[in-house]
């Protein structure tokens, strides 16, 4: 059954912890979390005996030729074996290079190498935590160099080499379809249907490029893919809103997950009668 | 094409705003200089110097908000 929910925020956690009844899930980000002590892991147990949680990684750069730091991965081997979520997630990124921190995800070129990186460190994150990561498409405001392939065949290519699974951020999605003029829902009908888990919402803002900076709305264009997605998909989706700042009141964010629960009946609604 | 040699130059790219001048200047010179392939060579001489710029800005204004000890690391 498709499900929905909302971004962990320690600046809203009030508010969220008021309004679980309209709320099916939790992501956390798991570096929020990796030093984090004993007290804030124990609270952590807590919302997840409320509300199912599932963690969300952002440093570990699994998209790259180099090889994945096994003591990152161990850290959230820990994490995983703490808190035992429902799953955890991670980027199709690089985050680093040549002992060089980026300080956030960069998106490596788009290439055999690349996938073969990322399904060997996809390998090595399912031998160190127990499970692989949902992988999750970025946005990037560069065309990344040095690429050979479009994104949808070097994201096919990884799910297909890996056997991971996709979270599809919709509007990693459609920022990089605006800003380097793909058909996003193109993009979607050529996605392996059984290989879609989650799915994440966000809005951004246009810098000359459209930015993904999770502190606007979901525009109307991101609801419109997620009912593609439904259509589409012939898994239960897992549909998480995420929300850094600039924050509306919670019955804002409420409302937007319920036109996401909308646009899901829509589409799989629309499923139901292809099928027929 | 790429290689952890390639990444770690784009990384530098990102980061250091004189490195990044000077590539600009002479893409070729400065890949050649790093050691890349030919092909590597060739791909940051075609490279998106619009995107490079906003992403570079993006990058800096991300790592002052963990260095201001701002949580939720993804944005």
């Amino acid at each position: 059954m498709d499900r929905v929910g909302l971004g962990w925020r320690p600046e809203i956690a009030a508010e969220i912890f008021a309004r679980l009844d309209g709320i099916d899930v939790v992501e956390v980000i798991a570096d929020d979390y990796f030093e984090a002590p004993s007290r804030e892991i124990r609270a952590l147990r807590t919302l997840a005996a409320q509300v199912p949680v599932v963690l969300h990684g952002v440093s570990l750069g699994l998209a790259s030729t180099a090889r994945a730091d096994v003591r990152r991965l161990a850290r959230m081997a820990r994490l995983v074996d703490r808190v035992r979520p429902e799953f955890w997630s991670e980027h199709l990124a690089f985050v680093r290079g040549g002992g060089v921190e980026i300080g956030h995800l960069a998106a490596p070129p788009r290439t055999e190498s690349t996938v073969d990186g990322a399904a060997a460190n996809l390998d090595r994150a399912r031998a160190v935590v127990g499970s692989a990561p949902l992988v999750e498409n970025i946005a990037t405001l560069i065309d990344p160099p040095g690429s050979d392939l479009d994104e949808g065949e070097w994201v096919r290519a990884i799910l297909s080499a890996s056997g991971a699974d996709l979270l599809l951020d919709l509007h990693n999605l459609h920022a990089n379809a605006v800003n380097f003029g793909f058909d996003a829902r193109d993009f979607i009908r050529r996605l392996p249907e059984d290989r879609i888990g989650a799915v994440h919402l966000a809005g951004g803002k246009w810098i000359g490029r459209l930015l993904d900076d999770h502190l606007h709305d979901v525009p109307d264009e991101v609801y419109d893919l997620l009912e593609r997605t439904a259509a589409h998909a012939s898994r239960p989706l897992t549909v998480i809103l995420e929300r850094d700042g600039n924050y509306p009141p919670m019955e804002e964010l409420i409302a937007q997950l319920d036109r996401a629960r909308s646009a899901l009946r829509a589409g799989r609604r629309a499923r139901e009668l292809a099928r027929v | 094409m790429s290689s952890p040699a390639f990444e770690g130059f784009l990384a530098r790219l990102y980061v250091d705003s004189a490195f990044r001048a000077r590539f600009l200047a002479d893409p070729e010179g400065e890949a050649r200089r790093a050691g890349l392939s030919c092909g590597d060579q060739a791909a940051l001489r075609a490279i998106d110097r619009k995107g490079l710029e906003l992403a570079a800005h993006s990058y800096e204004m991300k790592r002052r908000q963990t260095a201001n000890g701002k949580r939720n690391g993804r944005r």
